[in-house]
């Protein structure tokens, strides 16, 4: 080797070696391009253009995307970028200021909002929809006609010695009840532990969890003996096709028992079952870039009545979308960029 | 009952049995092997009758669904931009594998001594090639995603893809190189030509359409890649082809996002996808084929 070095030099050959310094000028200067795009998202005041960062529920997720895809064909210049990996992945990013649009199915929950505040990460929370958990059972169940939220909470309370139908009710048949449900990562998750069972994740450890709702009612649709729940969605997009029914569940507004239907939702008396999907939007991204955020929030609470049933979930409350503009209106205020805002309340 | 072997060789029974073990275990071997065959059948035929029933049900077009980009409308929506973000990663995945698992392999197989640190690059290459990729797609993730704070965009992506095979282009150049008959060499050798002349002009020429095929097989498994490009981060919904520093899906990782959505014509559209990019890896691995063959006579 080291006898061959001048050779080495020599043949090498000036055309090749400055062919390879270019390449990697090319390259170094690819890199340089790539770092200033990072952060060059800034609106200029005039325009609504950029970049929105969108978090959270994999649930809230198709919403979220519905109001970016809408505001991107009104305002080509503007890009919402929806990442979902669920609520609290989600969280994680949002309370370090790595998002300006978290989608959540559920509150932010007291650790979260400690991380937020010693970040320095400013937030709110507006409600744009209203998602219902589907009890569901298969078909084939011809025993099951209804559930009460005690029988609920015994099926899959933590260490729940609840292995048979025979077990809810004696006149069940003597068979093993095969469960499925999402798993810990999900904002479906913790509310349904926490207002079913009562505390955030206290859930019986030996049912099939997954971060697919589809693969729930799959699995429901499959076996007679199959028990689940899952968002409401997802049930009523397989119903006719597939042999799976929802079990009306005990209301605690009025005691009856409801199935998961538009009319008893929107009336709020298909309750603790049906729950209020969120929107979180950071401070500092209002601050930062207040046309492209403030006018995309804008634009999602106008139209957050439409996008909703769209992606097979239900309207908030009709006095939400105006409720959700008053309070941005506040925190543009506080934040000095009230006037910096394009897009106007339309409800 | 007690025969000896011997005695038992020669009976006609036990000739019989041996000649039945013989059939037996032929069957063993032609259903096993059988086995994967039927398994990709299966696979095609399912994804096949679920496209079908998508494009006569759903009534998909396929000239919208290879020319639109995704939307949140199942009717509207089509493959062009996680297409078009799947050949970019492709691209920009060759730029970084392919010279440097080439120039470490040349390194390994011409230059280096035989040393115990040599054998621990070695060792430790074998290695790489068996770590799980959703490692490396958090190893980017870390480092590049987070670390250096870049964002999720398809560059990222392609780092993590090339971490990934470019120990496998590696082991398959050094496979080639190996396979250049050190007569080859030595001919050189004493014609005067230095060790760069060498592999330049004798041995990377003559095993060129070895690694070519190692490299498009490799290839061919990246771009079905989903778990680290998942760690990196997706678009819910891609919509516009990206370019490097953007945020995208790819083939696979939108493939996953639709068949996750309740409506059933998302599920069709899956399926079409899988389609899309099963022809795209098919056709890799008929050109890594075409290559080997094509070149194999002319060493």
């Amino acid at each position: 080797m080291t006898d061959n070095q001048s050779e080495w030099e020599r043949v090498a050959g000036v055309s090749r070696r400055s062919f390879i310094a270019a390449a990697g000028t090319v390259g170094v200067a690819g890199l340089a391009g790539c770092t200033s795009s990072f952060g060059g998202d800034d609106d200029g005041g005039d325009g609504i253009s950029g970049t929105i960062t969108a978090t959270g529920s994999n649930t809230v997720a198709p919403i979220t995307d519905r109001a970016g895809e809408t505001f991107m064909d009104e305002y080509p210049d503007a890009s919402v970028d929806v990442d979902p990996q669920g609520t609290g992945a989600g969280f994680s990013e949002f309370v370090q200021g790595n998002s300006d649009v978290q989608s959540a199915s559920r509150m932010i929950s007291e650790e979260e909002r400690a991380d937020a505040e010693a970040n320095g990460v400013g937030w709110d929370y507006f409600e744009v929809g209203t998602d219902g958990l589907a009890v569901v059972k298969n078909a084939e169940n011809d025993w099951l006609e209804e559930i009460t939220l005690d029988e609920l909470k015994a099926v899959w309370e933590f260490e729940s010695d609840i292995e048979l139908w025979s077990d809810i009710r004696d006149e069940y048949p003597d068979e093993e009840i095969l469960l499925h449900a999402r798993d810990s990562a999900s904002g479906t998750f913790d509310y349904f532990t926490e207002n079913i069972i009562g505390e955030v994740g206290l859930i019986r450890d030996d049912y099939s969890a997954t971060s697919q709702t589809n693969e729930i009612m799959d699995a429901v649709a499959g076996n007679q003996y199959a028990f689940g729940w899952g968002g409401v969605g997802y049930y009523h997009a397989i119903a006719d096709d597939q042999p799976i029914e929802a079990v009306p569940v005990e209301s605690d507004v009025d005691g009856e028992f409801y199935p998961p239907e538009e009319e008893y939702i929107e009336d709020g008396v298909y309750s603790p079952m049906a729950r209020p999907l969120f929107i979180f939007l950071s401070h500092y991204s209002l601050e930062d870039r207040p046309n492209l955020i403030g006018s995309f929030a804008r634009f999602y609470f106008n139209g957050q009545r439409e996008f909703a049933p769209q992606e097979g979930f239900y309207a908030s409350p009709p006095e939400m979308p105006q409720e959700n503009h008053d309070k941005l209106d506040a925190v543009l205020e506080d934040l000095g960029v009230e006037d910096q805002v394009d897009v106007q309340p339309d409800v | 009952m007690s025969h000896d072997t011997a005695e038992s060789l020669h009976t006609d029974d036990s000739l019989r049995w041996e000649k039945l073990k013989n059939r037996l275990f032929l069957g063993l071997c032609i259903s096993a092997s059988l086995f994967g065959v039927v398994a990709l059948v299966l696979l095609l035929a399912d994804v096949v009758y679920e496209s079908v029933a998508g494009i006569v049900e759903f009534d998909i077009s396929i000239v919208h669904f290879l020319t639109q980009g995704a939307r949140r409308d199942p009717e509207d929506a089509g493959f062009m931009a996680a297409i078009a973000a799947s050949v970019w990663l492709m691209i920009l995945t060759t730029l970084m594998a392919f010279f440097i698992g080439v120039s470490s392999a040349v390194y390994l197989e011409e230059y280096a001594p035989d040393t115990r640190i040599t054998r621990l690059i070695e060792a430790n290459l074998a290695n790489l090639a068996g770590v799980p990729s959703v490692v490396y797609g958090l190893l980017v993730l870390a480092a590049i995603v987070n670390g250096i704070g870049t964002g999720s965009i398809l560059l990222a992506g392609a780092i993590a893809l090339a971490l990934l095979i470019v120990p496998i282009i590696i082991v398959a150049t050094q496979e080639s190189l190996r396979a250049v008959p050190d007569g080859l060499r030595h001919g050189s050798f004493a014609t005067g030509a230095t060790r760069w002349q060498t592999i330049r002009g004798v041995v990377l020429p003559a095993a060129m359409p070895g690694i070519f095929t190692g490299t498009i097989l490799a290839l061919a498994r990246a771009i079905g890649e989903t778990a680290p490009i998942i760690m990196v981060g997706i678009l819910f919904t891609a919509r516009t082809p990206p370019g490097p520093f953007d945020t995208f899906s790819a083939m696979p990782s939108q493939i996953y996002i639709w068949a996750a959505q309740p409506q059933p014509h998302f599920h069709h559209l899956a399926a079409l996808g899988i389609v899309v990019l099963l022809a795209f890896m098919l056709s890799m691995n008929a050109a890594a084929v075409f290559l080997r063959n094509r070149y194999e006579t002319d060493l």
